[in-house]
């Protein structure tokens, strides 16, 4: 009795991120921070006649005295605590104090709103700094106060992109299973915990009922660090290591890719380039596995459809930068924050590397997904969020396999996770 | 430089000619004021040639025009292709003179900064 596996229509929507006919001219990051700003712009300035219809928008430049105004802008928050390069070659040799080495928010930190025009401090306790990071455009109600300075009175940003409504035809149940830090060749990973999950997937595990679950998953979407870069070591044996692990990884890839279709995505520590969007992986380090037309390697971040069901991710390094320079009470909060800015990575290129474009800003998320995902956290978390305009995402956290075992598991149906922890120890 | 003159006293020997007289020949650099080193080192010629072509005029406006962005690193083209693309209306003029005439493709600070 054989069980067939469900089918399932896919489009790959990478083309913003791959880089094809980008040159390096020696342009500085001023232009993606010009296109950024114009972009968005663009899009606020539409939006803020709905929302302020009785108050006009002006530059920075021609703010003036206790006029109440609209401006758009950068943000920009000088932060004390970051580690700044110039502190080491000035004169007063003062202690720098010890900072958290996973976040620099300080609570004096000021933020700064700039144009092409000029820029103006903000101040008014409207707009909280923690909240916010250097690379966000938003459009602000105020006023220019005596001391120079703007108070804040109300705050627009782009908010939730147009979003595709799902046909509510009810549908088959199809699962997609995320998973992300493999990190094989690490001392904590363990191989037969992957092992264990690639034969519940590939249906080798479990009885007729635990295999027809495995039938309907449609997909696997690796999110990133799926190798762990070695430690130094003196002669050459660290990229022998490295390719260790590359091997192993397109070994136990190859029993996946036999059966369903896989996106592959890189991640900080695998061997792709560093700036964001990391390029995909290339095939010649997957010689099994890429044989096989169900593998697909793809770019960081990553934006796909299954069954008109949009899905966009990274492996986890633009909601790391925001949570170094600000806060909220968890990663979903950051990644909510990214989908109400409408950019994807606000931080880049001041913080998080990212590639010198000069006409365009890949980051800038045109539709909204249903799906937004993230891998390589410290725990699975899952929330579905709202917009004004009936849009609803499904934001998930994908822990890292090698430390947590687990994997997640989305149902196109419905939206609904869970997650899949694979244990290889009897104690509870 | 002497004249040329149709005899052959003028062809064996090069003698300075007391009274100055303007050679036929307009000398290529044709300097008013003295330039500064900086502006000679780029390309190893003088641009000075520009200074009275009305087109690098218009594109030197082009270039300073806040409007359309920052112009380092880009060329001249491009940022007019960017700018299309944004939707902020560049003269056409602009694009005539950059595809078709004889002038800088790079933007006045090229090389420079």
């Amino acid at each position: 009795m054989g069980m067939e596996r469900v089918h399932c229509g896919y489009e790959c929507c990478d083309e913003a991120f791959e880089i094809r006919k980008e040159t390096y001219q020696g342009q500085q990051y001023s232009q993606i921070y010009f296109a950024r700003l114009h972009l968005m712009r663009t899009l606020l300035y539409s939006l803020v006649p709905n929302w302020k219809p009785n108050f006009s928008v002006c530059t920075v430049l021609e703010l003036k005295e206790d006029k109440e105004c609209v401006i758009v802008g950068t943000l920009y928050k000088h932060m004390k605590l970051k580690p700044r390069i110039l502190d080491e070659y000035s004169k007063q040799r003062t202690v720098v104090p010890l900072v958290k080495p996973h976040n620099f928010v300080h609570p004096d930190d000021p933020l700064v709103l700039e144009d092409e025009s000029g820029r103006v401090k903000l101040s008014g306790n409207v707009i909280s700094p923690s909240e916010y990071a250097t690379g966000v455009v938003v459009a602000l109600l105020g006023k220019e106060t005596g001391a120079g300075d703007f108070l804040v009175l109300d705050i627009l940003e782009a908010g939730l992109p147009p979003q595709i409504e799902l046909p509510l035809k009810s549908r088959e149940d199809k699962y997609v299973v995320f998973l992300s830090g493999l990190s094989i060749g690490s001392s904590n990973s363990n191989p037969l915990q992957f092992q264990l999950l690639i034969d519940h997937i590939t249906g080798y595990l479990g009885d007729e009922k635990a295999q027809s679950v495995a039938s309907q998953i449609v997909h696997v979407v690796i999110a990133g660090n799926s190798v762990e870069k070695p430690r130094e070591l003196p002669n050459g044996q660290k990229i022998s290591r490295m390719a260790e692990s590359i091997k192993e990884l397109d070994i136990l890839l190859n029993q996946i890719v036999a059966g369903l279709p896989l996106d592959i995505m890189p991640g900080p520590s695998d061997p792709a380039n560093f700036l964001l969007p990391q390029q995909p992986l290339h095939r010649c380090l997957f010689p099994g596995s890429s044989t096989y037309n169900t593998f697909r390697s793809c770019t960081n971040p990553h934006c796909f459809e299954l069954d008109n069901v949009r899905f966009l991710g990274t492996s986890g390094q633009n909601v790391d930068d925001l949570a170094k320079y600000s806060e909220a009470k968890d990663k979903l909060e950051f990644m909510e924050r990214t989908l109400r800015w409408r950019h994807l990575a606000p931080t880049a290129p001041n913080t998080l590397g990212c590639y010198p474009y000069t006409d365009r800003d890949p980051f800038f998320i045109e539709n909204c997904p249903h799906v937004y995902f993230v891998g390589n956290q410290d725990k699975y978390e899952t929330r579905m969020i709202k917009g004004t305009e009936g849009q609803l995402v499904r934001l998930i956290c994908i822990p890292k396999f090698s430390e947590t075992g687990v994997a997640v598991m989305l149902n196109l149906r419905d939206l609904e996770c869970h997650a899949l922890t694979f244990g290889t120890q009897f104690n509870s | 430089m002497a004249s040329v003159s149709g005899n052959m006293k003028g062809f064996f020997r090069q003698r300075k000619t007391k009274n100055a007289t303007k050679s036929s020949k307009k000398p290529a650099i044709h300097t008013d004021a003295p330039q500064p080193p900086a502006l000679i080192s780029h390309g190893g010629s003088p641009d000075i040639e520009d200074e009275h072509n009305d087109n690098e005029a218009v594109l030197r406006q082009f270039d300073l025009n806040m409007a359309y962005g920052p112009c380092l690193g880009m060329t001249r083209l491009a940022r007019w292709e960017r700018a299309q693309k944004l939707g902020l209306n560049p003269p056409q003029e602009i694009e005539r003179l950059l595809k078709t005439g004889k002038v800088h493709t790079e933007s006045l600070w090229d090389g420079r900064i």
